[in-house]
This record gives C-alpha cells, sequence and structure tokens, in this order.
C-alpha cells in the first residue's frame, strides 16, 4: 500500500473501524475473566481471549510502527497490559515443590553456602562462648549487662522442676509459650536474614547481640550451681538443636544477601542481588521451619517433668538429626546441585 | 520508534511480551502503594480482632483452652506479620486485598507475573524497608530507581504496577469534564459513524500541534454538518450566569466536538456497527435504510475532506492554509 498522507489516514480509520469490535470484546472478556481464577474458565474464553490477545498485540506493533497517534497507541498499549497480566500467571505452588525444598533443594543450598554460614557460626557462637564464661566467672558483670531482673528471673525459673505433672495447667502454659517461641524466635531469623540487606551489619548485629544474651544467661545459671545447671541443660538441649542451628542459618542468609549486594562477581550487580537473593531467600526459609519444630520441641517436650537422662538422650539424637539432615539429605538424587 | 518512548520523564516502563509487542506499564507512585499498605493493615487488624473474639469460645476448655487460645493468636499474628502480603502475592497474581482495592500489581521488571518465592523474598525484605520508621529506607531506595522499587523489590526483581488507567475507555482522558449530549437534544437521529468518530479523535490527538483557534477553524465543517445531522441546537445562554455561555462561545466547535466523542466513543450503542451487533431495534424500512444509506455518504464526504484537511495541515504546517 502506497504510503502517502492520504493513503495513511484512510488506512488508520479503516484499521480503527475494522478492529473496534474485537477491542471491545477484548475488553469485556478481560474484566469478565479477571475475577475468576483460570481454572475456572471456560475453554471457548481463553481460546477466544488468547485470540484476541495475540490479534491485538499485532495492532499496538502495528500502531506504534505506524506513529498512528499517542492516544490510540495509549488505549491498545492498555488492552495488551490487561491482557498479558490475566493470561500470564505464575504455575501454582503444589505439594511437591514444598517436598522438593525440604528434601534436596535446603539442604543443598545450606551446603553450597557453607561459608557464609561459618561466618554466622563463628559471629553468633564466639561471643556466646565468651560471654559464657564472663557470666559464669563474673555474675556482677553479667548483671550489669543484661539486667539483674531477668537473669534472676531466669535463674529462679530454673531453680527448680519447671513442672511438677502434665495437666491442664501445663498444656494452658506450654501451649501459650510455644506461640510466643514461634513469633518471637522465627521473628529474630527473619529479621537477621532481613538485615542482610544493609550490606551484613544488621544480621551481625542481631548474631553479636543474641550470641552475647543467651551466653550471658547461661553463665548466670551456671554460676548458680546444681540443681539450676541440671535443669537448665536438660531442658535447652532438645529444642536447642533445631533452634540455635536455624538462627545461624537465617543469619548465614542474610550474609548471603549481603554478600549479592557487595561482591557480584562475574554477574552484574543486578543479578548477582536476583541469584543470591534467592538462594538466601531458601535459607531463611528452611531456618524459618526449623524454628517451627523448635518452637513445638521447646513448647511442649522440653519442659516435660520426666529424668534429664530421657532429655539428654533425645536431645543428642536430634542434635545428630539435624546435623546428618544438613550434611547428607539430598545427596544424589534428581538433579544434583541442581 | 514509538511517540510514547519519547517521554521518559513519566514512570513508564517498555516490557516486550512473548508475542513481540513493546507495551508499556505504568509504575506505582508511592501515594497508592501507602494507601494499599493501609487497607492492608486494617484488614489484618480486623482478623487479629476476630481472632480475639474466637479465642473467647476456647474459654471454657479451662486453662488449657485459654492458653491455646493465646498462644495461637501469637501464631496467627506471626503469619500476618510474614506471610500475609507474600501469600495474597503468590495466589492473587500479585495482589493484596489492599493493592486489588488501589489497582496496582507486582510482578516482575520483565512483566512476567510474580511467582511464589518473589512475592515471599520481597515481603521478607519489608523488615529492612520499614527502618528506622515507617519504610524510611523504602522511600529512598524508591527515589533513587527508575522503577520506584523499594529494596525488597531490587533483590527480587519485582516492580508495582499501576493498573487502574483513568483513560481506559477510548477518548477518557480528553472528555473527562464534558457533558454527553442528552438523547432529547438530538431530534433528527442519535448515532454517529464510526469512521467519523475517529477522525474527531484524530483533530484532538495529542503528538499534533495545533493551536485551539486554528482546531475551532478546522473543527467548523465537521461541528456543524454533525450538528445538522444530529438536529442538535445550541442552548441559548443561562440568563442567571451567561458568562458560562460567552465563555465558551470561542470554543463552540470543538466543544461539541467533544461531547459527540464522549456521547458515541464511550457509548458504543450509539455506533452504527455496535447497533449492529447487539441486534438493531429500529425498524428497518427500505425507506429508512436509504435515507440512512444517503447519510452515511454525506458524512462521509465531510469526514474525508476533513481527513484530507487534517493530513494537509500536518503535512504543511504554517504554509498558506486552504480556507474551508
Amino acid at each position: 500500500m502506497p504510503q502517502t498522507e492520504e493513503g495513511l489516514v484512510v488506512n488508520r480509520e479503516r484499521f480503527i473501524r475494522q478492529r473496534r469490535s474485537d477491542w471491545q470484546r477484548f475488553e469485556t472478556l478481560v474484566s469478565r475473566l479477571r475475577g475468576n481464577r483460570q481454572r475456572k474458565w471456560a475453554s471457548r474464553d481463553v481460546s477466544d481471549l488468547s485470540r484476541l490477545y495475540r490479534s491485538i498485540c499485532y495492532d499496538l506493533s502495528l500502531v506504534q510502527s505506524r506513529e498512528w497517534g499517542a492516544r490510540l497507541e495509549l488505549y491498545l498499549n492498555d488492552l495488551v497490559a490487561q491482557g498479558h497480566n490475566a493470561l500470564y500467571r505464575s504455575a501454582p505452588m503444589s505439594l511437591s515443590v514444598v517436598w522438593d525444598f525440604f528434601a534436596f533443594d535446603f539442604p543443598r543450598t545450606f551446603r553450597r553456602r557453607i561459608r557464609a554460614f561459618s561466618l554466622a557460626l563463628s559471629l553468633f557462637l564466639i561471643p556466646l562462648l565468651v560471654s559464657t564464661f564472663v557470666g559464669w566467672q563474673r555474675p556482677d558483670v553479667a548483671e550489669m549487662i543484661a539486667g539483674k531482673e531477668s537473669l534472676e528471673a531466669a535463674r529462679q525459673n530454673f531453680g527448680q522442676e519447671l513442672y511438677t505433672g502434665v495437666d491442664a495447667e501445663y498444656a494452658g502454659q506450654r501451649s501459650q509459650m510455644a506461640g510466643f517461641y514461634v513469633k518471637n524466635n522465627t521473628g529474630i531469623a527473619f529479621q537477621a536474614y532481613a538485615m542482610g540487606a544493609f550490606v551484613g551489619l544488621g544480621t551481625c548485629f542481631i548474631l553479636l547481640s543474641n550470641g552475647i544474651s543467651i551466653g550471658m544467661v547461661t553463665g548466670y545459671i551456671l554460676s548458680a550451681g546444681q540443681p539450676t545447671t541440671e535443669n537448665f541443660f536438660s531442658f535447652a538441649v532438645s529444642h536447642g538443636s533445631f533452634e540455635l542451628t536455624a538462627i545461624v542459618i537465617a543469619g548465614g542468609g542474610g550474609f548471603v544477601l549481603a554478600q549479592g549486594i557487595l561482591f557480584p562477581g562475574q554477574r552484574t550487580r543486578m543479578d548477582s542481588l536476583r541469584h543470591h537473593g534467592l538462594e538466601s531467600l531458601k535459607l531463611a526459609l528452611g531456618a524459618g521451619a526449623m524454628l517451627a519444630i523448635a518452637a513445638m520441641l521447646e513448647g511442649y517436650f522440653s519442659p516435660l517433668p520426666i529424668p534429664a537422662s530421657i532429655k539428654y538422650v533425645v536431645g543428642s539424637c536430634l542434635w545428630l538429626l539435624v546435623i546428618s539432615y544438613l550434611s547428607f539429605a539430598g545427596r544424589g538424587g534428581p538433579a544434583n546441585e541442581g | 520508534m514509538s511517540a510514547l518512548q519519547h517521554k521518559k520523564v513519566d514512570t513508564r516502563v517498555v516490557v516486550e511480551t512473548p508475542e513481540g509487542a513493546d507495551f508499556q506499564f505504568v509504575i506505582a507512585g508511592p501515594g497508592k502503594r501507602v494507601i494499599a499498605w493501609l487497607i492492608d493493615r486494617l484488614i489484618q487488624a480486623g482478623i487479629i480482632t476476630l481472632v480475639g473474639i474466637l479465642k473467647l469460645f476456647l474459654l471454657p476448655f479451662g486453662e488449657a483452652g485459654a492458653g491455646l487460645g493465646v498462644g495461637g493468636t501469637l501464631i496467627i499474628s506471626f503469619l500476618l506479620d510474614w506471610f500475609y502480603f507474600s501469600l495474597f502475592e503468590a495466589y492473587w497474581n500479585g495482589q493484596t486485598p489492599g493493592k486489588r482495592a488501589q489497582g496496582l500489581r507486582v510482578v516482575r521488571t520483565n512483566g512476567t507475573p510474580i511467582d511464589a518465592s518473589s512475592a515471599i523474598g520481597r515481603n521478607f525484605l519489608r523488615a529492612a524497608d520499614m527502618l528506622p520508621f515507617f519504610y524510611t529506607i523504602g522511600m529512598i531506595s524508591m527515589l533513587m530507581t527508575r522503577r520506584l522499587q523499594r529494596l525488597g523489590d531490587l533483590v527480587f526483581d519485582t516492580m508495582v504496577i499501576d493498573e487502574r488507567r483513568e483513560w481506559i475507555s477510548r477518548a477518557g482522558g480528553l472528555t473527562a469534564n464534558i457533558e454527553a449530549i442528552p438523547r432529547s437534544e438530538c431530534p433528527r437521529r442519535f448515532s454517529v459513524p464510526e469512521r467519523t468518530l475517529a477522525v474527531v479523535e484524530r483533530l484532538f490527538e495529542s503528538d499534533r500541534i495545533i493551536s485551539e483557534a486554528r482546531r475551532e477553524e478546522i473543527a467548523r465543517p465537521l461541528s456543524e454538518a454533525l450538528r445538522k445531522r444530529l438536529g442538535y441546537v445550541d442552548p441559548q445562554p443561562d440568563p442567571h450566569n451567561p458568562h458560562i455561555f460567552f465563555r465558551t462561545q470561542g470554543f463552540r466547535q470543538t466543544l461539541f466536538l467533544l461531547r459527540v466523542l464522549k456521547t458515541f466513543a464511550e457509548n458504543p450503542e450509539g455506533t452504527k456497527f455496535a447497533a449492529k451487533d447487539t441486534g438493531d431495534k429500529r425498524p428497518t424500512s427500505v425507506a429508512a435504510s436509504r435515507k440512512q444509506l444517503l447519510a452515511a455518504k454525506t458524512d462521509d464526504f465531510v469526514t474525508s475532506e476533513l481527513a484530507n484537511f487534517l493530513a494537509d495541515d500536518a503535512a504543511d504546517r504554517g504554509r498558506a492554509r486552504r480556507e474551508p
């Protein structure tokens, strides 16, 4: 078709006249389908929608290339945008994804990121050990740093058996505490992860401060002697396996995030952010699940009025479980190191 | 190069679809995002209140029930804190109730829909964006990025787009403050051919640089032909405040065309083919159809005249102009 000025204008009008009905049909179809789930769309609607969408994409390209006016272009642009968002959705999550994550993806990511984990572990464990020692040898210093009231309360708490029997009081208090542990501890772990966005400084701060405060309590209780110490350690050993490991893993996730910001390596910075973002998120989510388990253990199992020896046996088994899960789960299996 | 792609000042992002068309998203500004966030916070508060009421039903079960209620509330508030936004965004294709109310949607920066991991990740990083108070970090980050992304958006490669458009109908932006012509004021007929509408629209194209006075001049022949066709007569000035009449008098032709556009472009019932589509209820005698045909012909004449005129005008703007 000759591209004279006149020909162009007439063509444009013919184009609008011919295509207008399709545009309107598309508009009504999209607004009708938008609210519904894709699964519930009628097959006729789907084929209509995709056909109309493709043709409108073509219309938009045509209008753009011929410069047939900004208003028409805006209109078609909007139609395409609406159709695009109606048609393209990400695949729905299924249970198999969750299984794959815990069976393969999470432990593999953990092993891939063992260096970030080691950094987080040293930032958590060293202050913990040092402050335990300080709290044990110099309880007065611990009182100064961590506050006398809370330390006294902890010591009194573990001065005798936590519970004498499993009754309604036990169930009520422990449910309450389990909820508290989920909210508080998992919240801390996710905070430790998210603060990695400030080039890892926030993660450092959370790990150090938690290491110090946990160490202070431990040391202070050690200084109190038996049976407080026995009560405390038999209480902490079981859920500690999941809890402490998970907090450090979440911190490691924060450092992976920071690594993506600070050391992009061969990638562009944006690319590196995306890559490390996803990796670090896996660590944080896995840690979150571990903390949910820890909260249930701490809520219902740890304070049970049973002999300390049983708790130690179960606790060591749990530590072994966590360590072997993180070291061996997902080795071999489908798409190794994928 | 499209006309729109030159405008880099506004918050638009070009995205290429798998179908090969380039189209644009409008990035949502902080105002709408704050309102959406407030709505979501209100909903969260509502859920917590509801749970607080439901908790009372556990009281008859004694201490165990009460404890379970408190623990359950804590768990639910934890889930709301960390997963409310992400689960909605994952299952509602990038929308939360607040975002849906504001017409916002989270998509990836390449325009494809958000997946569950990005949804969870970008909302985990809310904890960082929130610091030190009221999303200060997030706001700073949004000011510094072209796509108005907060930290969570940056790391997980997402952006928030504004889907609600004012000009969703074809002439919406033009005729926002224009009244439609009531049917009673058009005694002869109440339809304008699609083709004429397209020409009118072209006259008001925003990339067309002509002065208002010149536009009025160009509009006159078509406007007068249309008045005749519709049988529309301008109302007399309102004696109580005649200044409105006199103020608009200089642009009565363009104003009329805009009203025509408003009436017929946005109301497909008024246009010819749509009437054909939905089944024309009017009696179609031979005489009537011949009359319509004739009318269409005269219309076509005026329209093509005007179309030529516009093309001419665009081609050699500033040269000696033909007078209509």
